[in-house]
């Protein structure tokens, strides 16, 4: 059975202006189609092996930037106003150091009017989800990268969105804080009625969070394949099933290195 | 970023150093010259300074004058800061505009079309250390605005707050570290070009004192109000740097 379609990209194309004048072509023709999640929570990722494309797809489902061409559709409506209920998350971190832990989190329902609800219960409820109990009045200034992705986490999830985009969440981190972030984003699909949709170019992260990953040629950006991750299987870096899907996904990638560039 | 203060030790070195290579030659080795006065005589000028050049009041029109203007423009720039830091909005654009003049026109002849228009006002140096904080600051915002993080902006958009929100409370915000480091560039322009002004219109103010020494050849007055005005610049940099430290103090690393 057919499930319904929460986001929809139509023929998304993205011309910049480059060096000198010229205009380059970052995104052609993107199409992709999201349905709503089975379960409560389901994480996407789109692999591609540039980060510009990316974050540019990124940027125009999230309505922060306008494409030259096509349209984004959030439940059958077309999205082209930012509103909060797809929220992007950057690479580098965003939460704002003049602000601690507490108001970062408040300033995405601040502004809004007609909040359902008690607004100080979604802030802890926020903070407590990713890991800062404790921590509401610290500033985040001299804080490490994970530190300052929780609390941009909990400012997403307060707004209430439909859809989180995550710009390479777990690039620059090592060791036990990629870990942590890691099973933190795992938990959050578990346990929160939102699709979490990853932009990345590691494979091995991409494998072991999704439940579907969109592969993405570069120069320009096109989505050339889809893959479904049967979660039911056992997916862990030492099974044969992670390992075929890496291999896989990698041997597409290295194919659309001959497509001609336009 | 926290500002530097490692080297105040060697620069107090360097100062004791100079005070007494200045009382050593100037008061014993050389005591009558051109160069700098005998620092007994600057000690016995300061009656003089007091009574004659009025001090006091002269020191507190132009250290109002700055400092009053700093805060006013720093506090409209604030107001406006909504319209100032937005892109391709018509107050930017103008001011951007302004901008392209001050690269050919110096602030000071602007003080000379003030004189001119205005030749009799007593609030005439308000007015123009006013005009030039004011501008000198808008000019910086807009500048500052450019370089903030798109990350900031990219988050707050997507999480639907609106235009003028975001101009207010993230890039007003984020560019706050950047301005009040300017102000120490901004009270020392002002300073320079508003005793240039005082010199050349008379009144008031210490540029008037400065004019004065000159005109009776008053070599220690001269000097005393030269250590009066490096002091106060001084002392107005330590309190800017206390105020950034204290409650601008993120960085946006």
């Amino acid at each position: 059975m057919n499930r319904e379609i929460l986001l929809e990209v139509k023929n998304i194309s993205k011309t910049v202006h480059g060096l000198a004048g010229s205009k380059v072509r970052v995104l052609d023709k993107v199409n992709l189609k999201i349905e709503k999640p089975e379960r409560l929570g389901q994480i996407i990722s789109i692999i591609a092996a540039s980060a510009s494309e990316l974050t540019a797809l990124l940027k125009i489902i999230s309505a922060i930037e306008k494409p030259s061409e096509g349209e984004v559709h959030l439940s059958g409506k077309q999205y082209h106003k930012s509103a909060g209920d797809i929220v992007f998350i950057p690479e580098h971190p965003s939460s704002f150091p003049w602000l601690n832990v507490k108001q970062n989190v408040e300033f995405a329902i601040n502004f809004k009017e007609n909040i359902p609800g008690s607004i100080d219960n979604k802030v802890s409820e926020a903070i407590t989800f990713v890991g800062l109990e404790g921590y509401e009045t610290h500033f985040p200034d001299d804080n490490s990268l994970g530190f300052r992705f929780r609390i941009s986490l909990a400012r997403a999830l307060v707004a209430d969105p439909k859809i989180i985009l995550l710009d390479e969440p777990l690039k620059n981190l090592h060791g036990e804080t990629k870990k942590e972030i890691f099973n933190l984003i795992t938990e959050l699909s578990k346990k929160i009625n939102v699709t979490i949709i990853i932009a990345s170019m590691n494979i091995s992260d991409a494998v072991l969070l999704s439940d579907k990953i969109f592969l993405m040629t570069r120069h320009p950006g096109k989505i050339a394949d889809t893959i479904d991750i049967d979660r039911s299987n056992d997916l862990n870096i030492h099974s044969d099933y992670f390992h075929s899907l890496k291999s896989e996904i990698e041997k597409l990638l290295t194919g659309y290195e001959n497509i001609p560039l336009k | 970023m926290r500002l530097k203060t490692a080297p105040a030790k060697n620069l107090y070195k360097y100062i004791i150093s100079y005070f007494v290579l200045w009382i050593l030659l100037f008061e014993f080795i050389l005591p009558s010259n051109n160069i700098l006065p005998k620092p007994s005589v600057v000690l016995l000028s300061f009656s003089a300074l007091w009574h004659y050049y009025k001090l006091l009041f002269n020191f507190t029109v132009t250290i109002s004058a700055v400092y009053l203007s700093i805060l006013l423009a720093y506090f409209l720039t604030s107001l406006l800061s909504g319209y100032i830091v937005r892109k391709n909005h018509f107050v930017s654009e103008f001011l951007l505009s302004l901008h392209w003049f001050s690269h050919f026109i110096p602030a000071i002849v602007f003080g000379l079309f003030l004189i001119y228009w205005l030749p009799g006002s007593a609030y005439i140096e308000y007015l123009f250390a006013f005009f030039i904080a004011l501008f000198s600051l808008v000019i910086r915002v807009n500048e500052e605005a450019a370089k903030v993080k798109h990350e900031y902006i990219s988050s707050a958009v997507s999480l639907g707050v609106g235009e003028s929100v975001i101009a207010k409370k993230v890039i007003w915000k984020s560019i706050q570290p950047a301005i009040i480091k300017y102000l120490i560039v901004l009270q020392f322009n002002i300073w320079s070009v508003l005793i240039a002004f005082e010199f050349i219109k008379g009144g008031y103010g210490l540029g008037r004192i400065y004019r004065l020494a000159l005109d009776y050849n008053d070599l220690s007055v001269l000097f005393t109000i030269s250590i009066i005005v490096g002091i106060t610049i001084y002392l107005g940099t330590q309190l800017i740097k206390y105020f950034k430290n204290k409650f601008y103090h993120w960085s946006l690393d």
